[in-house]
């Protein structure tokens, strides 16, 4: 009997352990008290082993504690000393350990045999994408991710740039944030923002253009909100195309049409000139006029003087801007004063709504536009921020530079100084690095999906740590052009590593198991230029393996076949990593991955290119000890000290003394930054008698991106179990449409069956609709535009036309 | 599933205390102290619904004066394993 009751009360105490433990750090949090979770793991009765990690999902870059009992991950808890989140987390946060848990986790490699798959070895399917390669090295393509760690983008960008002299890489975040680095480069000549977080603490008003980060990037809402609530003034204002659950939370909300944000901002500036408010001194002391260049369309465009930025503002009143954007006269004229008003510190933030957009490179360069010309920029509280979405888009795609015209640190193929800077880094023959640009995304889907003989010059293209059957727009043209008859396609080749099955592994000819989060060592980079490292805490399932033991390993096999571009200068494997005693460790061999730490390896490498362009990184085992830290990172007397806000004297240590704001990397090579005017444009397809409503795509709070982890937590995915359609509930009720009644919604391009939610989790205008793109079953890039920002190549997601039927 | 929450309120003056009261009726919660800093309150879940988390957390958003909760604890070791929503690819598509 003792024997029975013993381990019930054992329960029962450990039990109440874990509740005391869950009640302490939340009374921690709520209090501003100190409390590190570690404690947990002295306490026998919970035998739980805590780690940190940053978050899987957003680009926030929360840092969690992760418990791990018995090789399992069984808690997670806010990382009470991370900077960024100081112990919250969001509904996905909180669910991240249940994302490695879902039972169809991908566990063998599997092999497209006719309309099945057959289970393979490793080292067949080894085999099988080296011979694809070798066969055609130059019809390879990579198509990676923002959700790359830092290591797995940096050895595919070697593998294919050092390697294969092939171009042809390029990540999702194309699709994201692509906008985002064209817009900072126009105007700063240098990727990334130059505030932090810290602004959000320090403004006094928060304007969010096109972004909803009460559910994309919750707890930095939340920190917001926590201001207010210590009674602190600070004014947020929403500038959107619909309600969302940030508008719930702010004092202004400006609806704006589609492009409205391109003529907001014009109207800003032309009152902030008209009215004498703007910062002469600043403009006089650091800035430059840009337009574009018609003639010659480029990034850097023509130089302009002030007059002529000021008579191309004029039209712009905010009558016009009004027409032009529907949001009324008056709400432009209170842009203007808080901007004219210097005692108040202004900060932006945007997302996919200023970087999904065909003026996406415009509307970013305006936005730092009206900041520079107000004088809001350089102290804390006064910036101009973009977010990410993906948690190392800035880490991965924009400083390792995993896109098909860049190289790491900046640096781009087409400059043969830095091509040959980077050959040196690799150690490979001079000329290795081929001078042309690769595809973009777009481009490198429509080839792929282009017969051979009709100009499709993809042949094979390897998908790391991404569902671009998902999430391409015009699926029927970039992703399935023939539905499941793939005629004309039969040459083509799709390879596709995850760790779900996906819309994308769907059409995959080969399937490759990969291990996840804290199934392995990583590295990540998130939205202010936050490194954050993290060690492999659990095992994979099955044989589930490291996307960058997949690359090495086929880099390996090429080497073993002889090909010269796996081999450096010296005639040694491109990957060679050496151990303690300068042994070459075969880390191509899976049993003998782990034997060193590859991360640090590559990382060590990696970090000799952020020097080139001033985004300095520590050493790897700075990292180790810290909840991440912001580049540029230096060492100032023994110390490694992280930067909160560039171009800034007493900020940024490569702001000389005496300069006070200097813009080291100016593209007019003068240490200013660039003011552009753009015009108002329409966008690319608007709604007319045919299609006559607007569609706008977008996330949810409960799924992250495509949902392919999200949805395999039941929590999340009863929360929030499928898609819909948003309408205001007067043009539902002009289509005599009732909640849960099905409409059949198209457009030019597709069409899709689905249920109607009026008005939502958000409330959309008349005349526009939303559907989130969460859900694989009703797949809405079926129905959007791929139209490009010309400069930036990102498509527009957010303005398609389409109709509807009842159905 | 154990887990704990921050609810961070609005500006609420005196109705604080009939807000926590709200707070303690929802089932399985229990309110931490919280101290002199009355605007954000530490709670604790303890149920064995497998959907308790969110539905609490959908209660306390709906109390008046709550501005945000988030997470700070999470143990769903004692939760029967996490499953797939079934194959997405093969969900009721309604
Ligand atoms: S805000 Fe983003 S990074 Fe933070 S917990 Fe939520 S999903 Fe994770």
């Amino acid at each position: 009997m003792n024997g029975d009751l013993q381990p019930a009360a054992e329960a029962i105490q450990r039990r109440q352990f874990i509740k005391a433990s869950a009640m302490a750090a939340a009374t921690a949090v709520a209090g501003g008290t100190n409390f590190t979770l570690p404690v947990l793991a002295d306490e026998p009765a919970a035998g739980v082993q805590w780690e940190k990690a940053p978050c899987r999902f957003c680009g926030t870059g929360c840092h969690v504690q992760v418990g791990v009992q018995e090789g399992k991950v069984v808690a997670v808890a806010g990382d009470r000393n991370a900077e960024v989140n100081k112990g919250l987390l969001c509904v996905k946060g909180y669910h991240v350990g249940a994302a490695l848990y879902g039972k169809d986790r991908l566990t063998k490699p599997l092999l497209r045999d006719g309309d099945r798959y057959r289970e393979i070895s490793w080292e067949e399917a080894i085999k099988t994408i080296a011979d694809r390669i070798e066969a055609a090295p130059e019809r390879f393509a990579f198509y990676g991710s923002g959700q790359w760690t830092i290591p797995e983008g940096y050895a595919a960008q070697k593998f294919m740039k050092g390697g294969l002299s092939n171009n042809h890489i390029d990540p999702n975040a194309r699709l994201c944030m692509a906008s985002a680095v064209t817009g900072f480069l126009a105007t700063y000549g240098v990727d990334e923002p130059a505030g932090c977080y810290d602004d959000l603490d320090e403004c006094d008003v928060l304007i969010m253009w096109g972004n909803n980060p009460a559910e994309m990037h919750p707890v930095l809402f939340s920190r917001v909100i926590d201001r207010r609530s210590r009674r602190e003034k600070i004014t947020l204002i929403d500038i959107s195309t619909r309600r969302t659950r940030t508008t719930e939370a702010c004092q202004h909300y400006l609806e704006m049409k589609g492009h409205g944000d391109l003529a907001i901002a014009n109207g800003i500036a032309h009152l902030l000139i008209k009215n004498g408010t703007y910062d002469r001194r600043f403009v006089e002391s650091f800035c430059n006029f840009k337009a574009s260049d018609d003639e010659n369309p480029n990034l850097h465009g023509k130089a302009i003087s002030f007059d002529d930025y000021r008579k191309s503002l004029e039209p712009y009143t905010p009558e016009y801007v009004e027409e032009l954007s529907g949001v009324p006269a008056d709400q432009i004229r209170m842009l203007g004063d808080l901007f004219g008003n210097p005692k108040l510190k202004i900060t932006s933030l945007w997302c996919m709504g200023m970087n999904q957009h065909t003026r996406g490179t415009a509307i970013n360069s305006m936005v730092h536009g009206v900041h520079l010309l107000s004088g809001h920029f350089g102290t804390p509280g006064n910036a101009p921020t973009s977010l990410t979405g993906q948690p190392s888009a800035c880490g991965t795609v924009r400083e390792v530079g995993t896109l098909a015209h860049a190289l790491p640190g900046g640096r781009v193929v087409a400059n043969a100084e830095h091509r040959q800077q980077a050959e040196d880094f690799w150690n490979v023959p001079t000329g290795r690095i081929n001078a042309v640009p690769g595809h973009h995304t777009v481009k490198m889907w429509e080839s792929f999906c282009t017969p051979t003989d009709q100009g499709g010059d993809i042949g094979t293209i390897w998908v790391q740590v991404t569902n671009p059957g998902q999430t391409l727009p015009n699926l029927n043209k970039l992703f399935n052009p023939k539905g499941d008859n793939k005629a004309g396609l039969e040459d083509k080749f799709l390879i596709v590593s995850d760790v779900y099955p996906t819309a994308t592994t769907r059409l995959a000819d080969l399937i490759l198991p990969s291990a996840m989060w804290v199934e392995k060592n990583g590295v990540v980079g998130n939205s202010e230029r936050r490194t954050q490292q993290w060690f492999k805490m659990v095992d994979p399932p099955g044989a589930a393996r490291d996307d960058c033991w997949q690359t090495i390993a086929v880099a390996h096999e090429l080497f073993n076949r002889g090909m010269a571009g796996m081999k450096d200068r010296d005639g040694q494997f491109l990957f060679d990593v050496k151990d303690e005693n300068d042994k070459s460790v075969p880390v191509w061999d899976w049993e003998h991955y782990y034997d060193v730490n590859v991360d640090e390896h590559l990382f060590e490498e990696y970090r000799q290119f952020s020097r080139l362009k001033h985004k300095d990184l520590a050493p790897y085992s700075e990292y180790v000890k810290a909840r991440g830290l912001r580049w540029p990172v230096v060492e100032i007397d023994g110390q490694w000290q992280e930067t909160h806000f560039r171009f800034s004297e007493g900020f940024d240590p490569y702001v000389e003394p005496g300069k006070e704001i200097q813009f080291y990397h100016s593209s007019t090579h003068d240490d200013r930054a660039q003011i552009w005017f753009h015009p108002w444009i329409a966008p690319a397809e608007v709604p007319d008698d045919d299609y006559p409503f607007m569609l706008c795509t977008g996330r949810v709070l409960e799924h992250w991106h495509s949902g392919s982890m999200t949805r395999r937590i039941p929590e999340l995915s009863r929360a929030m179990p499928g898609g819909y359609l948003e309408i205001h509930a007067a043009d539902a009720a002009a289509h005599d449409l009732r909640n849960g009644d099905k409409v059949t919604i198209e457009s030019r391009r597709g069409s899709l069956v689905i249920p109607v939610w009026i008005d939502g989790r958000g409330q959309p205008p008349r005349g526009t609709v939303f559907i989130p793109f969460f859900d694989e079953t009703l797949l809405v890039n079926d129905l959007t535009l791929d139209a490009l920002d010309p400069f930036s190549k990102q498509p527009d997601y957010k303005k398609s036309a389409v109709r509807i039927r009842k159905v | 599933m154990i887990a704990s929450v921050v609810a961070t309120l609005a500006e609420v003056g005196d109705a604080f205390q009939a807000i926590v009261d709200e707070f303690a009726d929802v089932p399985g919660v229990e309110i931490g102290d919280v101290g002199n800093d009355a605007r954000r309150v530490p709670i604790t879940i303890d149920s064995p619904a497998p959907n308790a988390l969110e539905e609490v957390t959908r209660r306390l958003l709906e109390c008046r004066g709550v501005a945000f909760v988030d997470v700070v604890f999470v143990h769903f070791e004692d939760e029967p394993e996490s499953q797939a929503a079934a194959n997405p690819g093969e969900m009721d598509k309604s």
